[in-house]
């Protein structure tokens, strides 16, 4: 368990705030890691600590024909050294997100393991093939060196359009790369494509970006021979939900397995879900060895084989459209490549459905996909989970369509926008948007470009005179949905007898709430204890803030902490823009508990009904009595009784549970997130046209989350995920040969946007509260990332428009060459 | 600060240093190849010091020696025997009062996850010994060697210019 003191909250605005909530009270996250006392997980080193390092294959495809590890054992620093072969006797392989798979025409299903380390073949550049431990980190390397591997090459595959032909076969066990497939329709696609005027079509890619944390995965894993039980400190996200996958593959229980996150954490934006191999890995080397082992992963193996890359997709999008500017049918194709194995838990397929067709009403919509195999990374979450790459592809198609029927695209967007007296206004997908008026957004954004035509960066003086230059400025604004707050029962559709799922029954959706405690300290602070593990988004500012107002105390009053693994219930956790509604929700039910619970322990105290006694300020009061018990009294009555009446705990239900609109797409496994936080962008872009380059001059975006808990907070996350979404549209790509070597293996290689590649954001908010929570909140862990790529991208196609080229924006990232290229293509 | 070390010694080449850190002599046998990050970190224990890529591109890493930043991720410790080195452990003062750049950090929310933030806190105290009045095109040349992740750039600009504005007065 770690937990933090708050610093010195700021005295002015406590002292002159009737409430904390909604105010941008600085965080209290901040004074340890400013000093630089904060302890993250690489920080860690135990007495007599051992140190792991991987052998990794060099190969993207190749049989392993041998290992020889005695020079590497003959080191005078080795400890250790295992390969799958020592694995496998002792552990199970990690679980995979494909259950299994069905093969040919028989329907056959077939196991799909993955060892911790290679199984007798290599199937991407950077697998594991063996762990050495040392007496320290630079030994480790020494020793992995040593450890002589041979393989027979075998062609490779690293295109995931060229994968679905299985001419190269990733798992020859199963023959086919094509691990899963869905089409689901919703509505009559058919007759909408027939009837309507026109059908556009446009095929668009999206790059393999991820997350990349400044912070590399790092464990540190003792095993405790006597109780025959494992303490693993490790960076991982979700860590009491893929804490599973960790049991699994040790074969121990649960409760045997104690899995603890720092308090702080180096950023993660959902890709340090995967890093459970390490986790293994250094637990089986500590439970060799009867001593700890700490593996810190480099930046090199985090580029290209750290399991934290995530998908990228090829898609094949059609839209119907009538004449007068009425979006009639959607058909969406696309084949998502997984990497070397299907990752636990993986469904980016499907969280887009839940935003199916944006901020449009299409009623008619049909979504299809291949899930391929590739002798590449395999893949994890990332920001946006699957969303970003379909609205980009939707935000391309609408543009299109727009340019074809030879209308404004702005007035097209906005001709079919969801309308506010819709609301809450369920998708042809079953997920339901809770509320939000989008033609208002989009009016305020088209104002906020007008106000640049007249005299700002759009003033048409300028961008004549920029065009003459070579310089093409546009912009093209749109309506975004960020759709918050999962409950993740859906995730494991494709592990499901899909068919069953017609007849499945309300009872059998797994619920998905936040847990959270607190309790009353003797010296009459409230400690409080996150079940979730987080990397940078101020939880603990948030509940100090909440828990402040319901119990009436100032936010340095309360101090917040964390549950590991064993002490945490399984519950979702840290992902899916969640936490600000979810611990928000958990911070009033477990508040309420507790003043009701400490209402009845002075009740008793005085002996009169709890009708007689009231909580206020930090304490409870005799009514009619001259007589007050402070918290610090009440801690100490209660030291003396047999039940804790100065602790509580708390679930806060996830919102759909709680209404039965969302009962079909929970039990048909259709994506749910009870709350759209939307938003309107206009990137302004200047594309060189002699050199490629795009320059964001400012990036404009009005923003609605519903209620702002902490809108400090709130924008920070809005700022990083916008610079995240620069880097993914412009310079951030995990490019591979078709031999499967990849080619961004450094930061010198894979662009991470630094201060001179982001822009100027100018942020507007509005607030429509969701009916569906307790607080208003809906969530804004994922804009920004989700919105900003689409919006960037139209707006390369809108300033390019005079050049008449055809969709240039057509694949994410919009690097230099490739404008360049179709600019010059153009030319000749 | 502790100076024991678990790094192998036998049978590895070391070599005695004296840093001067935050103000305080600090001598250790080293391994020639050691980093000058590994040293601060594991010889020195100021996990302040963070490395994000240990190959000079992050800027996590970021400490001043003799007064000027270096990536400590791309020296040895041995080059740095004699140097003055500084890290973000030594900014704040004795009672626990933080420097004008950290304070700007914190008021602006200049961090989140927090890893990239003290090379940006050692970059801007230089940035600002130099130039204690920076345009933005001056904050932008001065922080271009630092990446943070999460988030974005814009409230970092703001530390900067509120921790100018607080170290003038
Ligand atoms: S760790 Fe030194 S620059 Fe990244
Ligand atoms: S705050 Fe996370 S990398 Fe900068």
């Amino acid at each position: 368990m770690s937990s933090s003191q708050p610093a010195e909250a700021d005295a002015e605005v406590e002292s002159e705030s009737e409430s904390f909530t909604g105010q941008g009270l600085p965080r209290v996250e901040d004074h340890r890691i400013l000093t630089g006392e904060a302890e993250y997980v690489h920080d860690i080193t135990p007495e007599n600590c051992l140190h792991m390092a991987l052998v990794r294959s060099m190969h993207a495809h190749a049989e392993i024909v041998d290992i020889d590890t005695s020079e590497a054992e003959a080191h005078p620093d080795c400890e250790l050294v295992l390969t799958a072969e020592d694995l496998k006797a002792d552990y199970n392989p990690m679980p995979t997100g494909v259950g299994r798979v069905k093969i040919g025409g028989t329907g056959e299903a077939v196991e799909l393991p993955e060892w911790s380390l290679a199984d007798e073949k290599a199937r991407f550049v950077g697998e594991p093939v063996a762990l050495v431990v040392a007496s320290s980190r630079y030994a480790a390397e020494d020793v992995a060196d040593l450890v002589d591997v041979d393989y027979d090459t075998l062609e490779a595959v690293a295109d995931g359009m060229k994968a679905r032909e299985d001419e190269v076969v990733v798992h020859e066990s199963i023959g086919t790369n094509v691990v899963d497939h869905e089409h689901i329709e919703f509505g009559d696609p058919d007759a909408a494509f027939d009837d309507a005027d026109r059908v556009v079509e446009g095929e668009y890619s999206w790059g393999r970006i991820s997350g990349v944390p400044l912070e590399t995965a790092g464990v540190v894993a003792q095993y405790d021979d006597e109780a025959d039980s494992f303490d693993i400190d490790c960076n991982i996200q979700l860590h009491t939900l893929v804490d599973e996958t960790i049991y699994e593959t040790l074969g121990y229980d649960a409760d045997d397995v104690r899995v603890n996150v720092p308090a702080d954490v180096g950023g993660s934006y959902g890709t340090k879900i995967a890093i459970h191999r390490y986790c293994c890995l250094a637990a089986m080397a500590s439970q060799q060895l009867e001593r700890p082992v700490k593996f810190e992963e480099d930046r090199l193996e985090n580029l290209q084989g750290g399991d934290m890359h995530s998908s990228d997709r090829e898609y094949e999008v059609r839209l119907a459209v009538d004449d007068d500017g009425t979006m009639r049918g959607l058909d969406v194709w696309f084949v998502d490549d997984f990497g070397a194995f299907p990752r636990y838990p993986i469904n980016q397929v499907l969280k887009p459905l839940s935003v199916l067709t944006n901020s449009y009403e299409i009623e008619d919509v049909s979504y299809e996909y291949d899930l391929v195999l590739t002798n590449k990374t395999s893949q994890t979450a990332y920001r946006g989970f699957g969303v970003d790459p379909h609205i980009y592809a939707l935000e391309m198609i609408v543009d299109e369509a727009a340019r074809e029927i030879g209308t404004d695209p702005t007035e097209f967007r906005r001709r079919n926008l969801i309308r506010p007296e819709q609301m809450p206004y369920t998708l042809p997908s079953k997920n339901i948007y809770d509320s939000g008026d989008y033609p208002a957004t989009l009016d305020r954004i088209q104002e906020i470009v007008e106000d640049e035509r007249d005299g700002g960066l759009l003033d048409p003086e300028v961008v004549a005179a920029k065009r003459e230059e070579g310089k093409y400025r546009g912009v093209q604004p749109s309506v975004i949905i960020e759709p918050g707050v999962s409950g993740s029962d859906w995730t494991d559709r494709q592990r499901s007898n899909r068919d069953a799922l017609e007849e499945r029954s309300r009872e059998e959706v797994e619920e998905l709430p936040e847990h959270l405690r607190a309790e009353i300290s003797e010296d009459g602070t409230v400690r409080a204890f996150l079940a979730t593990d987080s990397s940078g988004q101020g939880h603990q500012t948030l509940v100090s803030q909440l828990l402040a107002d319901e119990l009436e105390v100032l936010p340095s009053d309360i101090e917040v902490g964390y549950l590991d693994s064993v002490d945490a219930p399984t519950e979702y956790g840290s992902a899916a823009s969640r936490m600000a509604v979810m611990l928000s929700g958990a911070t009033v039910g477990v508040a309420e508990e507790l003043v009701r619970n400490l209402e009845e322990l002075a009740a008793d105290h005085w002996s009169v009904s709890t009708d007689d006694v009231s909580y206020q300020d930090g304490s409870v009061e005799l009514i009619d009595g001259d007589d007050s018990l402070s918290l610090a009294e009440l801690a100490a009555i209660d030291a003396d009784g047999d039940e804790r009446r100065t602790r509580a705990s708390y679930d806060y239900d996830h919102p759909a549970t709680e209404l039965e609109e969302f009962d079909e797409a929970l039990t048909g496994k259709l994506p749910v997130y009870p709350t759209a936080a939307f938003g309107s962008n206009a990137p302004i872009v200047e594309v060189d046209v002699e050199t490629g380059e795009v320059e964001i001059l400012t990036f404009h975006t009005v923003r609605d989350c519903g209620t702002m808990l902490n809108p400090m907070i709130v924008e920070g996350q809005a700022h990083g995920g916008i610079a995240q979404g620069v880097g993914a549209a412009l310079l951030e790509e995990f490019g591979y040969e078709a031999n499967g070597q990849p080619q961004a293996i450094t930061l010198f290689d894979y662009l991470l946007p630094s201060i001179e590649n982001v822009p100027k954001i100018e942020m507007e908010h509005t607030e429509t509260p969701s009916p569906f929570t307790e607080t208003g909140a809906k969530g804004v862990g994922e804009g920004g990332m989700i919105d900003a790529p689409a919006s960037i991208a139209t707006s390369i196609n809108a300033a390019l428009e005079p050049l008449g080229l055809d969709e240039p924006a057509d694949r994410i990232p919009v690097a230099p060459d490739h404008l360049r290229k179709k600019i010059r293509d153009r030319e000749q | 600060m502790s100076t024991d070390s678990t790094d192998g010694i036998d049978g590895h080449v070391t070599e005695e240093i004296t840093v001067t850190v935050n103000g305080e002599a600090v001598t250790a046998e080293v391994e020639p190849r050691l980093k000058l990050s590994d040293f601060l970190r594991y010889e020195c224990d100021l996990h302040g010091v963070r490395v994000g890529c240990e190959h000079g591109v992050c800027g996590a890493c970021t400490v001043q020696q003799g007064g000027r930043t270096v990536k400590s991720c791309l020296s040895y410790a041995v080059q740095a025997d004699g140097a003055e080195i500084e890290t973000v452990e030594g900014l704040a003062s004795e009672d626990g009062t933080l420097h004008p750049i950290q304070e700007a950090f914190h008021e602006t929310h200049a961090l989140q996850c927090g890893f990239c933030t003290s090379g940006f806190v050692m970059a801007t105290k230089e940035l600002l010994e130099e130039n204690p009045d920076p345009s933005r095109e001056e904050i932008e040349t001065g922080l271009a060697d630092n990446i943070c992740r999460c988030t974005g750039y814009q409230n970092i600009y703001e530390a900067v210019e509120r921790a100018a504005e607080a170290m003038e007065d």
